[in-house]
């Protein structure tokens, strides 16, 4: 009866929303993950001021949902974005793909903007037929952060850390020995940093340009040796990274250092050890390594709808002087580019790092880093690794059966028809 | 007693004919499922006979044929062991949510009064709270050296009787022999409130009657509980379980927030379903994630099968 | 290590029962009263300890980052709400539409699915029709597919019919859910007596009209589990928005606050404080479906 009057009710939600009024504006869609979300923001107010006909849509998501997202964008060529942002560690899947613009043809012509970014980035940014296809707005080169008070309690001083690997585990063992302190909060961590030991420009980490896994080689070997060797020292505190044992390792003085991208000084300062402020130093990684942790870019999808804006809108985002020294100063991002890295303010001491100088080491860090291929199964490649590695830590496993086990499982896995 | 006596209506010829009923009153699901369901079923049916990585675009799919599953089936030696886990997990935290439920349920019914509905609502939260939350909640909880269940485990040692049953030290959950109980128990602690509500709910429809007249005939609550409660729940049984079942089988949120992803150390705590997404989106090989989720399909059909041919005969 | 596993399944000797009390045999005498109160603590404490996590985050919420990430974490409220709902609403500042539309679509998906369900299960439970077990089979099928791979073909069939970033795109595809079949299903076949139904169809009332004055008002308990389950299940849904949703504005709560985790410098309290708004919804519809649910039909208990 009139109850039976409502049963309608619920398919009035079938009813079209009415979308957003037509303006005449054009609508540039930027997406992004936190915290390049942040300097997405600052470019936005600037940019925005200079392009007052376009409305700029930011969109956030975390950093998974983030590329998952655009993996199913690009996949269905639906709710493609204008700008995107691609993380370090998903690069190669998506500029070795089609899905992604070709930065170096003549509307855009980034190869002559390129010499101006910092150099390692060219090698990841370049997929597919060799082109450019995503510009670098920051980079993290990697730095060795230790605490210099807890090192003085044994005797022990930067250069013991630094002169190369051997030295590094022995004064990781006059440190345990001598104080109960690790060094360092997971022997995973050294393996990560040895398999990029002695690359040159255009070599892969995990596999060379033809594409066949190099997990074989005497590089992922000594990785795996020293690791172990660490491991069995009981240098390591065995924690996993970013976990609240990790960070409270750093905060009750149980870990004497990480190795970690330059950004790791901020998440020091701001949360993990803030009451620790003058004790910790960086220095360069040891026996003159060069890494680097993570690395934001931004590309335009082939399929997106404003491409001239957006190829504008990331200029600003990555060319821009004022911006990447803006982003640096507020969010602690690396500049890729080389003009901001110039900037007299790198030369400001850190209160934090006991007033280092600090930003200069970095700088040299990514001056010194080679220019890396990157591969679309690179983070396969990673997982199959670190199981493999794990089984070595855990396990006992001899250390050539997992290296050749790795690279079965990578050539399975890696099917290439 | 019946709650509702239509009245006589009025003689009209009924707006749907009788005969045509029942196809009217699926027919929202079948148009919906045609329109949203049959669609991505025939796409996953045909992505698991192609190679595809989605990032090339969808015209970059090309077949295969039954490679896929070769490959799922007799290679893929992470997808064994997720299996492995998937079963472990499940029967693990599965077992325990049902025969815990059960007479909780009962207990509850029988024992609580007026704050049955908030005792029930506490043990419910788990199955609303949000896996943010509960990743950051539990990675506290359950962290080797400061956490609560490390913490609870050192003082009930001290206890005379349970102190033999505790472990001797505090355990570092993420070592790959204790993963897999870390979520287990946080699966149980999701789910058991909602079995509980679901067994409570069918207590109720139980004729008190029914069950004063067997209290005054001198049967004990076990007695009750045994020989009418849980008879009557069969039905209900059937349906938790087959809902639970499909759950686990199925699970990825806890596994994947606890491991942080990754699934663990010597991969201890991936799931066939991680496992799956970690094929499609991080190998970049959808056709294979399509085989491997007919595959746990099967093997869930095959489960509930069994789960009908044990619980399911009508009441 | 849940202490109501250590419950005792064994005898409980009941205290007084509920309504009238029959008159007592002899043979049973008070001795349960101390094992009554003990099976009672047991389960009091089980639920503190189903409650704990819950309680965390109500505390971290009103917490700053690194009290909450410090070891043993903060057990007691602290001082930083207001801190962390600012913080909350300057990173998100759509977070009140978002909340919103997570309401709209939850309601709309469950009250369809009331509509869709009980009239499925009508049909599976009480009519018989060619290829009726066939069809259960299919509709059981759907059931067991992950939903992460519904995720590339919903994005194409949203773009062709044209109903990105629409919340239509959420609601209708879940507008009738093979769960809630099977619970229809299962509930009307145990519950619903047959002579009623048939003294309703000799009466000469439509099958309509009979799901509408016969079989519904008995499904009570049944649609409380089902609007339950599917508002909760709407609410956490955070696949599909993440592919049908482009703007912000537009977001549901849960891909709303997972925006917020970024790589270490996740503002947790402030998370926490946006998930402890999200879940009171969920608890307002739990109270209210509870009492469908588990006080169930008092009057009127429908014998098996």
């Amino acid at each position: 009866m009139r109850r039976r009057a409502l049963l309608p009710l619920p398919f009035a939600c079938l009813a079209a929303r009415p979308a957003y009024a037509a303006t005449g504006r054009a609508t540039l869609t930027v997406a992004a993950f936190p915290d390049l979300d942040r300097s997405a923001k600052i470019a936005i107010e600037s940019w925005a001021a200079s392009h007052p006909q376009v409305d700029v849509r930011l969109t956030t998501r975390a950093f998974d949902d983030h590329h998952t997202a655009m993996t199913t964008a690009i996949a269905t060529g639906a709710n493609l974005p204008d700008v995107m942002a691609v993380d370090m560690d998903y690069l190669g899947k998506f500029t070795q793909a089609g899905g992604l613009e070709d930065l170096d043809a003549p509307a855009y012509d980034a190869r002559a903007a390129a010499p101006r970014l910092a150099r390692f980035t060219q090698g990841p940014a370049t997929g597919l037929g060799g082109h450019l296809r995503a510009l670098p707005a920051d980079i993290g080169p990697g730095a060795l952060f230790y605490r210099a008070d807890l090192l003085a309690r044994a005797g022990l001083a930067e250069d013991d850390l630094t002169r190369d690997w051997d030295a590094y585990i022995a004064a990781g063992v006059k440190l345990k020995r001598s104080t109960g302190i690790y060094l360092l909060a997971n022997a995973i961590d050294l393996k990560d940093i040895l398999i990029r030991a002695g690359l040159a420009d255009g070599q892969g980490v995990y596999f060379d340009d033809a594409g066949r896994p190099q997990v074989q080689s005497p590089r992922f070997a000594q990785a795996f040796t020293l690791a172990r060797a660490a491991r069995r020292a009981g240098i390591d505190a065995r924690v996993a990274a970013w976990s609240s044992e990790w960070s409270e390792g750093f905060r009750r003085d149980r870990v004497a250092s990480q190795m970690m991208g330059s950004w790791f000084a901020g998440h020091l300062k701001n949360w993990i050890a803030p009451a620790q402020s003058g004790l910790w130093r960086s220095a360069p990684l040891p026996a003159g390594t060069c890494a680097s942790w993570g690395g934001s870019f931004w590309a335009i999808p082939v399929r997106a709808e404003h491409k001239p804006l957006a190829w504008d809108f990331i200029r600003t985002l990555c060319l821009d002087r004022a911006q990447q020294l803006e982003a640096f100063r507020r969010l602690d991002a690396f500049p890729a580019l080389l003009a901001a890295q110039q900037d007299g303010w790198l030369a400001q001491p850190i209160a934090y790092l006991g007033g280092q100088a600090a930003r200069l080491q970095w700088r040299a860090a990514s001056e010194r880093a080679p220019a890396l291929h990157v591969d679309r199964y690179d983070q396969v490649a990673k997982a199959v690794v670190e199981a493999e590695l794990d089984q070595v830590l855990e396990h006992d496993k001899p250390i050539p059966q997992a290296l050749a086990d790795a690279r079965a499982a990578l050539e399975r896995r890696v099917r290439r028809y | 007693m019946h709650a509702a006596t239509p009245h006589r209506p009025h003689r009209r010829r009924p707006l749907i004919p009788a005969r045509w009923a029942p196809y009217v009153f699926i027919s929202p699901f079948f148009l919906l499922f045609a329109a949203f369901g049959l669609f991505p079923l025939l796409f996953s049916v045909a992505l698991s006979f192609h190679q595809w990585d989605p990032v090339g675009g969808v015209w970059s799919m090309r077949w295969v044929g039954l490679d896929n599953f070769a490959y799922a089936i007799a290679r893929d030696d992470w997808l064994r062991k997720a299996m492995f886990n998937t079963v472990w997990i499940a029967l693990v935290s599965g077992l325990p949510q049902h025969l815990v439920a059960l007479p909780l349920a009962w207990f509850l019914h029988r024992a609580f009064g007026r704050w049955r509905n908030a005792v029930v609502g506490a043990y419910f939260l788990p199955f609303i709270t949000s896996t943010v939350a509960i990743s950051l909640v539990f990675s506290s909880l359950f962290s080797k050296d400061f956490g609560l269940v490390n913490a609870a485990f050192a003082t009930l040692r001290q206890v005379p009787v349970l102190g033999w049953l505790m472990p001797g030290q505090a355990i570092d959950w993420s070592q790959p022999g204790y993963t897999k109980w870390m979520i287990s128990a946080v699966v149980f602690w999701r789910y058991v409130g909602w079995n509980t509500v679901l067994y409570l709910s069918a207590i109720q429809t139980i004729s008190p009657e029914l069950l004063e007249a067997a209290e005054i005939d001198g049967a004990s609550p076990r007695q009750r509980f045994l020989h009418i409660v849980l008879p009557l729940l069969k039905p209900m049984v059937f349906l938790a379980v087959t809902l639970s079942l499909i759950g686990n089988l199925q699970l990825f949120e806890e596994p994947f927030i606890l491991t942080g992803g990754t699934g663990g150390i010597d991969q201890a705590g991936k799931t066939a379903a991680m496992h799956m997404y970690a094929v499609a989106f991080m190998d970049g090989d959808f056709g294979t994630a399509s085989a491997i989720a007919w595959l746990l399909f099967l093997l869930i059909a095959g489960a509930t099968a069994i789960n009908k041919r044990l619980l399911g005969a009508r009441a | 290590m849940n202490p109501s596993s250590a419950m005792p399944a064994a005898a409980l000797p009941d205290s007084a029962p509920r309504g009238a009390a029959p008159a007592r045999p002899r043979s049973r005498a008070r001795e349960g009263r101390g094992a009554l109160l003990a099976g009672r603590a047991i389960v009091l404490a089980g639920a503190v300890v189903m409650l704990l996590p819950f309680w965390f985050m109500f505390v971290f919420a009103t917490h700053s980052n690194s009290e909450i990430l410090s070891m043993p974490p903060p057990l007691w409220f602290g001082t930083s709400l207001g801190d962390n709902l600012r913080e909350l609403l300057d990173r998100l500042p759509t977070f009140w539409q978002n909340l919103g539309w997570s309401f709209y679509v939850a309601l709309a998906t469950t009250l369809l699915n009331l509509v869709f369900c009980s009239l499925a299960g009508h049909a599976f439970a009480l009519l018989e029709f060619a290829g009726k077990e066939r069809f259960y089979a299919a509709v059981m099928m759907t059931m067991l597919l992950p939903a992460f791979l519904f995720m590339v073909p919903t994005a194409l069939t949203m773009s062709w019919l044209g109903w990105t970033n629409e919340e239509r795109a959420l609601i209708v595809p879940a507008a009738c859910s093979a769960l809630g079949i099977f619970l229809m299903r299962q509930y009307i076949e145990a519950a619903i007596p047959r002579e009623l139904v048939e003294a309703a169809r000799l009466d000469g009332c439509s099958e309509f009209a009979i799901w509408w004055r016969v079989v519904l008002p008995l499904l009570g308990p049944a649609l409380g589990t089902l609007a339950l389950i599917t508002f909760i299940g709407s609410w956490n849904n955070f696949i599909s928005p993440l592919v049908v949703m482009r703007d912000m504005d537009r977001y549901t709560l849960p891909l709303a606050l997972r925006s917020l985790q970024g790589s270490g410098q996740t503002p947790w309290g402030a998370l926490c404080a946006g998930a402890a708004i999200a879940v009171l919804p969920l608890l307002v519809m739990f109270a209210l479906a509870s009492r469908r649910l588990i006080d169930g039909l008092t009057a009127g208990a429908v014998k098996h």
